[in-house]
């Protein structure tokens, strides 16, 4: 299980994180909903270890979160643009934290493109992809290092509507492999979407949370949230 | 009129001091390289030290003649070196050109989107491995250009070597005019051999260019 507790970020006089606390359990999705400037890339980026929270802790079952136990998938992919498909997965496998011998890194990289579909692209380069094929390289560059959590930071604001479904659904797949998945997101049709616990956030606090079943059934129990997402 | 049995007959002279010429821009172009490449790394460091101190050598070498450069390496350093002129020339092309090459490539090292330096961070990967394979290879790509403009002006540069006497293209062309008189047909015919020069450079450039790019390269192993 994934625990804020009192998690607080300021740049300067502003703060942009007040008091962030919840909890995410494993092979479960938590979803930071809101508008832009509310926080929740901020709060990505302190789980990913990007930033640093001025106060509050992080938690992974029960032990102070390392950067080793996240991943993240990045708004714009983030690719190693000079690196082709299959290197893009391997050179974090060998040269990152993993340090994994550069044939066992080949082989995982191989297998990970076959079971995604990327093995006809193994040796193109990221601006050959179309952009669902660059969002399924940066998952697999993560998911190859085996984090206990993934974040996603907007993982639909790049994508046709289409592809939102196909996004949605590698999302489930993913927790239901027990993965602990955070997104950051404002993007009210992938959260209609998604089993999951949603934590709308404004002005850099979390002003409601509800289990999205919940939400569905009884949209008039969360007033807050029912607003943001149907009259936003 | 340009004599063209003068040039003719002095073209073995020239060709010889073309060669220096050539040691000259190629042994400077090393040191600019290399350091302006080291250089261009630590003022995109996190050290504050680092980037203040190269400032201040990068703002003196640009800010300064060339020719005074060589000629404070030649007449002050090297009274305690006792290096010959060609290396007191060479180390003081080398260092200018090192300033220039520095702000070309910390230009194109700031060119990388920052993203990519957030995802090696998120994957683990030491910033020095993340250089070698991503940052520089993509740097110097987009440098590559103003990099050969640079190294075409350095080629020129090496003409104010014949200012404290090595015997390069143009100092061979003054000792010629002193025993000919005749600064036309020499100054033409070095002219031209300068421009051959460049002219040859670019075209390698063009072609370099086309073989770094990353989509005509092999694969490459880690």
């Amino acid at each position: 299980m994934l625990q804020i507790k009192n998690l607080s970020k300021k740049f300067g006089s502003k703060t942009v994180l007040h008091n962030i606390s919840c909890e995410i359990v494993s092979g479960s999705i938590g979803v930071f909903l809101g508008s832009s400037g509310t926080g929740k890339s901020t709060l990505l980026r302190i789980i990913a270890g990007l930033q640093e929270g001025d106060s509050g802790e992080l938690l992974l079952n029960n032990h102070a979160l390392s950067v080793q136990d996240v991943g993240m998938v990045f708004q714009h992919f983030n690719l190693f643009e000079n690196l082709t498909v299959i290197e893009n997965i391997i050179f974090g496998l060998h040269k990152g934290r993993t340090q994994m011998a550069l044939s066992h890194a080949e082989q995982i990289a191989h297998d990970l493109l076959n079971r995604y579909g990327l093995k006809d692209f193994a040796h193109k380069f990221p601006d050959e992809l179309s952009g669902g094929q660059k969002q399924r390289l940066a998952l697999l560059r993560t998911i190859a290092q085996k984090p206990a959590v993934i974040c996603f930071d907007e993982p639909t604001s790049a994508l046709d509507p289409l592809l939102k479904t196909h996004v949605a659904q590698t999302l489930i797949e993913l927790s239901q492999s027990g993965y602990i998945i955070v997104i950051a997101t404002h993007d009210i049709q992938l959260v209609e979407q998604l089993p999951c616990i949603i934590f709308l956030m404004r002005d850099g606090a979390i002003v409601q949370s509800a289990v999205s079943q919940d939400f569905m059934a009884h949209p008039e129990n969360y007033q807050e949230i029912k607003k943001f997402m149907y009259h936003s | 009129m340009i004599d063209f049995t003068l040039i003719i007959n002095r073209l073995p002279e020239l060709l010889y001091a073309t060669g220096v010429s050539l040691m000259l821009a190629a042994g400077a172009l090393l040191i600019g390289s290399a350091l302006g490449t080291f250089l261009a790394i630590l003022e995109t460091s996190p050290s504050q030290v680092a980037r203040k101190t190269i400032r201040i050598y990068t703002t003196i070498l640009r800010g300064t003649p060339m020719l005074i450069q060589i000629v404070f390496i030649y007449y002050i350093i090297n009274n305690w070196l006792h290096f010959s002129a060609f290396w007191c020339a060479l180390i003081a092309i080398g260092l200018n050109s090192s300033a220039y090459i520095s702000q070309i490539i910390k230009a194109g090292i700031r060119s990388i989107s920052y993203g990519q330096i957030e995802a090696a961070q998120t994957l683990g990967i030491p910033r020095k491995e993340l250089l070698k394979r991503v940052i520089l290879p993509q740097a110097i790509q987009t440098v590559l250009p103003a990099l050969g403009n640079e190294a075409i002006t350095l080629i020129k540069d090496t003409s104010l070597a014949s200012m404290i006497g090595v015997a390069e293209l143009f100092f061979a062309g003054k000792v010629i005019i002193a025993q000919t008189y005749d600064a036309l047909s020499v100054y033409v015919i070095v002219a031209c051999i300068y421009l051959t020069i460049t002219i040859s450079l670019s075209y390698a450039l063009t072609l370099l260019e086309s073989k770094l790019s990353y989509h005509a390269t092999d694969k490459k192993s880690f």
